[in-house]
């Protein structure tokens, strides 16, 4: 999943404001106001009336930027398409074990690289059509093909000569370790062995998608076709798209050919990309969403205080970091890189803006991802810093030229943002500017490069130290700040798969996490505590470490106690 | 008669003259004066006169509400808030007047000029105001913006180019009913230029609406570079204007009320003494109330 846009603000705000001009952005303004004022004058609310039809109201913060499995790369997507497609395997949503998805069971060779899924027999897409391995032949080699620019696309790279077909090495796709056997054996043979492969699975990035429903909308590796939109989209989950009205809401049914159908129990799920936290808390409290996954930092406290059953605060694998494009001049040199990391006070930060339990960060990968404690020297210490910055040709911050810290549109970056400007401000004397630019804007600009310092989220697509660590390789997708180092890529790519203890491999990737601290590409700040606010009638809802919903799982059910809405 | 004897006759009592003694009996006009001028004379001396640095932080002291340290209170960061609301006046007023005063310009202009000259070349200027209402003025902004660069004057200008359509259409409006009067006519016999006429007879003649709806935008121009600033487009933090400390302020009304309530009542004074300033400005300004 991956980017995480977190808290956020936006349009919904103008409300308070739009009613002095006469124009478009007020009348949706005012909607959104009234939608969340009607919910005050006692007519039933979606909570109540969702509970007795089914239907789950999901806050899901920014509008998708696209539902391609092999193009989007967000949290808000994410919640979207897992909704819609299944992979091969499924994850437990407690304790994250492989659950038969597709695959009702598979065999792993003796050393570890040849997996052999049986797929089921009864597997449908959503318009009725069979689905079967050949599927998954058809998507992974879509997923791969460069002119489709899948910034996931290193996902694969385990498999065999996944990566050397992907940089067109190789042109042959029988020769990647891709087959299926017959019409529900599908057989893949990895570089090596790779303990968190199954898990892979469940990640969108590895999902199948229909091959006749793309090519009727364009070319395979055509980015950003209609075969995505609603009435369009062909997928093999839980639930099927039915609605997609852009910055309004995407509405989900449940999918009559899904193999797994009469376990599911909602009828339906409407998304709402709702950017602010404040009025997504609002909203919540008001009994229109049954979920939201942000709080407010600053009504955090109140949750807690009065111990509302409605706060889920759980550990969430995903760092939250800045990224410094190393090909800006006055960024270039590591030393200004490393003092800007070292003065980030980054308590103050969890304690006093965040205050939802989020640990400071000084590394990339969260402390305790399969038993890996990367070592750290990365500590606040100005001092030290303003040293680094007189080497670099900038003492006391002197000809240090104007730097820009991008973010997207949200309160909770901003607060960050400039709590950090005015860190850098006191403890190196350096003018930072604050420039925050819409989703989709923000992703275009760091994905080009254009920025200077970007905010940016991480947040586990399976647990491994890998997840977090393969993003800097050179060509890697996410990568986005410029910084290269083949020694890195080495440790990566060569020496942490052929390592041959657990131990080895996690000495090898804190060997490499410290070269990247090292050269500061990136900047930890703190680790994500995942916040979500559940209506206490969702059933089902499993708190994890991925902070992965189970929609097939989920069932509403009001108690007595909170059947009324909590006004 | 001849002219100098005409002349001496009118000397006593000029409009402005006429209209500061009718303004100086009118109190409620002079409150929102006083206020205003005040308002200015803080923003002004803001720099000299703050108790605190605008972008100083006190993470460790955090929201706290009013005291004798911080007499309208911190917000999250620790910063002063009273020093917050001293600096976003700068910018807000700044936004106000200079916003306002573009939109002025260009719309009495082009209202003057459509509704005095008439037939097609009014039918071609108002077919251009519409066009531009027809456009979303959002997106109008975000283009000039976009094309400009970011930079805060050139956002005042922005504004004020989007904002002067409704004024062209009211001073339009009037124009036409005064051009067929017989004063307008009077002054054409006497063989003055159009543009004399336009400047010396009609404008002053629709000074009433103009100032109420002048008073009307400068609010409105405030809380459009709020908007704008929450887009990106704006000021950026740790900057800050009234319209943007209002907007923070919403996000926490229930932690932190005073983070609301000051610059809500700031922003709300202002409006008040621009209302009562252009009430009473139009009462005194309007040519066709008796002289007494």
């Amino acid at each position: 999943m991956s980017y995480s846009s977190a808290p956020k603000i936006t349009k919904a705000n103008s409300a308070d404001y739009s009613f002095l001009r006469a124009n478009s952005v007020k009348a949706v303004a005012t909607l959104l106001l009234l939608t969340v004022l009607s919910s005050c004058g006692g007519g039933e609310n979606n909570v109540s009336a969702g509970n007795r039809s089914g239907i789950l109201h999901w806050g899901n913060g920014t509008e998708p930027q696209s539902l391609d499995p092999h193009i989007a790369t967000g949290v808000p997507e994410h919640k979207i398409i897992v909704a819609l497609m299944e992979g091969l395997v499924l994850k437990d949503s407690k304790t994250l074990e492989p659950r038969p998805g597709v695959a009702t069971s598979w065999d792993i060779s003796e050393d570890g690289r040849v997996y052999t899924f049986y797929l089921r027999e009864n597997a449908r897409w959503s318009n009725g059509d069979p689905h079967n391995a050949h599927d998954y032949v058809w998507s992974w080699w879509r997923a791969l093909q460069p002119a489709l620019g899948n910034l996931y696309a290193y996902m694969y790279f385990p498999i065999a000569n996944a990566k050397e077909y992907y940089e067109g090495e190789i042109t042959d796709f029988e020769e990647v370790g891709v087959k299926a056997l017959d019409d529900h054996t599908l057989r893949v043979t990895l570089n090596n062995p790779t303990p968190y492969f199954l898990q892979l699975l469940d990640h969108y990035s590895l999902f199948p998608v229909h091959r006749a429903t793309i090519e009727k909308f364009g070319d395979a590796d055509q980015r950003g076709t209609r075969w995505t939109y609603e009435g369009n989209l062909v997928g093999n989950g839980a639930f099927q798209l039915s609605e997609w009205k852009i910055n309004r809401r995407v509405v989900v049914e449940r999918n009559p050919h899904y193999w797994d159908a009469g376990s599911v129990k909602l009828n339906k799920i409407i998304f709402y990309p709702i950017e602010n936290a404040v009025t997504v808390e609002r909203m919540f409290r008001a009994g229109q969403l049954h979920y939201s996954g942000t709080v407010p930092a600053d009504k955090i406290a109140a949750y807690m205080e009065r111990k509302d059953p409605a706060l889920h605060i759980a550990p969430y694998l995903g760092v939250y970091f800045y990224r410094i494009n190393t090909r800006v001049p006055q960024l270039q040199d590591k030393r200004v890189r490393r003092a800007l990391g070292m003065t980030i006070d980054r308590d103050k930060i969890s304690q006093r803006i965040l205050k939802g339990g989020q640990i400071p960060a000084y590394t990339i990968t969260p402390p305790g991802t399969m038993g890996y404690y990367p070592k750290s020297d990365l500590a606040f210490n100005p001092e030290a810093a303003r040293r680094l910055l007189a080497e670099a040709g900038y003492p006391n911050g002197e000809g240090f030229p104007a730097t820009e810290i991008l973010y997207n549109t949200s309160e909770g970056h901003r607060k960050i943002a400039v709590a950090i400007q005015q860190m850098w401000k006191k403890h190196l004397n350096i003018d930072v500017k604050l420039l925050n630019q819409e989703w989709k804007v923000y992703l275009n600009s760091i994905t080009g490069l254009d920025y200077e310092i970007g905010r940016a989220g991480w947040i586990g697509d399976y647990v491994d130290p890998n997840n977090f660590l393969d993003m800097f390789l050179c060509n890697g997708g996410n990568n986005r700040t410029g910084w290269c180092n083949p020694e890195y890529d080495q440790l990566i790519l060569k020496a942490a798969p052929e390592a041959k203890t657990h131990t080895e491999r996690l000495e090898i990737f804190n060997r490499a996490e410290t070269m990247l601290l090292d050269d500061m590409p990136v900047i930890p700040v703190y680790i994500y505590t995942s916040n979500n606010l559940v209506n206490p009638s969702v059933k089902n809802f499993n708190d994890n470490i991925l902070n992965q919903p189970s929609f097939k799982e989920m069932y509403l059910k009001a108690d007595q106690a909170d059947s009324g809405a909590k006004n | 008669m001849d002219q100098i004897s005409l002349q001496q006759q009118e000397q006593g009592t000029s409009l402005w003259k006429d209209a500061w003694i009718k303004l100086s009996k009118n109190y409620l006009a002079l409150f929102g004066l006083g206020i205003l001028a005040l308002l200015c004379v803080i923003s002004i001396l803001t720099p000299w006169i703050a108790p605190y640095g605008y972008e100083e932080q006190n993470l460790m002291l955090g929201a706290t509400a009013p005291s004798l340290e911080h007499w309208l209170g911190t917000d999250i960061f620790g910063r002063d808030m009273l020093t917050r609301i001293m600096y976003g006046g700068r910018v807000s007023l700044t936004v106000g007047f200079i916003a306002t005063a573009v939109a002025l310009i260009i719309g009495v202009l082009w209202g003057a000029i459509a509704g005095f000259v008439g037939g097609r070349v009014d039918a071609v200027m108002m077919r251009i105001v519409d066009i531009m209402y027809a456009l979303p003025f959002m997106i109008f902004i975000v283009l000039l913006m976009v094309v400009f660069g970011r930079n805060i004057l050139l956002l005042f200008l922005a504004i004020g180019a989007v904002e002067w359509l409704t004024m062209a259409r009211i001073v339009r409006s009037q124009v036409m009913s005064l051009r067929k009067q017989e004063f307008v006519e009077a002054a054409h016999s006497l063989g003055l230029s159009q543009w004399t006429i336009i400047r010396r007879h009609i404008i002053p003649n629709t000074l009433g609406p103009v100032i109420v709806y002048t008073t009307l935008t400068i609010p409105s121009v405030m809380l459009l570079e709020a908007f704008l600033s929450f887009l990106g487009l704006g000021i950026q933090p740790p900057q800050s204007s009234w319209g943007l400390l209002i907007n923070y302020g919403v996000e926490t009304m229930e932690e932190y009320p005073w983070l609301l309530i000051f610059p809500g009542i700031t922003l709300s004074l202002t409006l008040f003494a621009l209302n009562f300033l252009g009430d009473g400005l139009r009462d005194a300004l309007d040519p066709r109330t008796s002289k007494d």
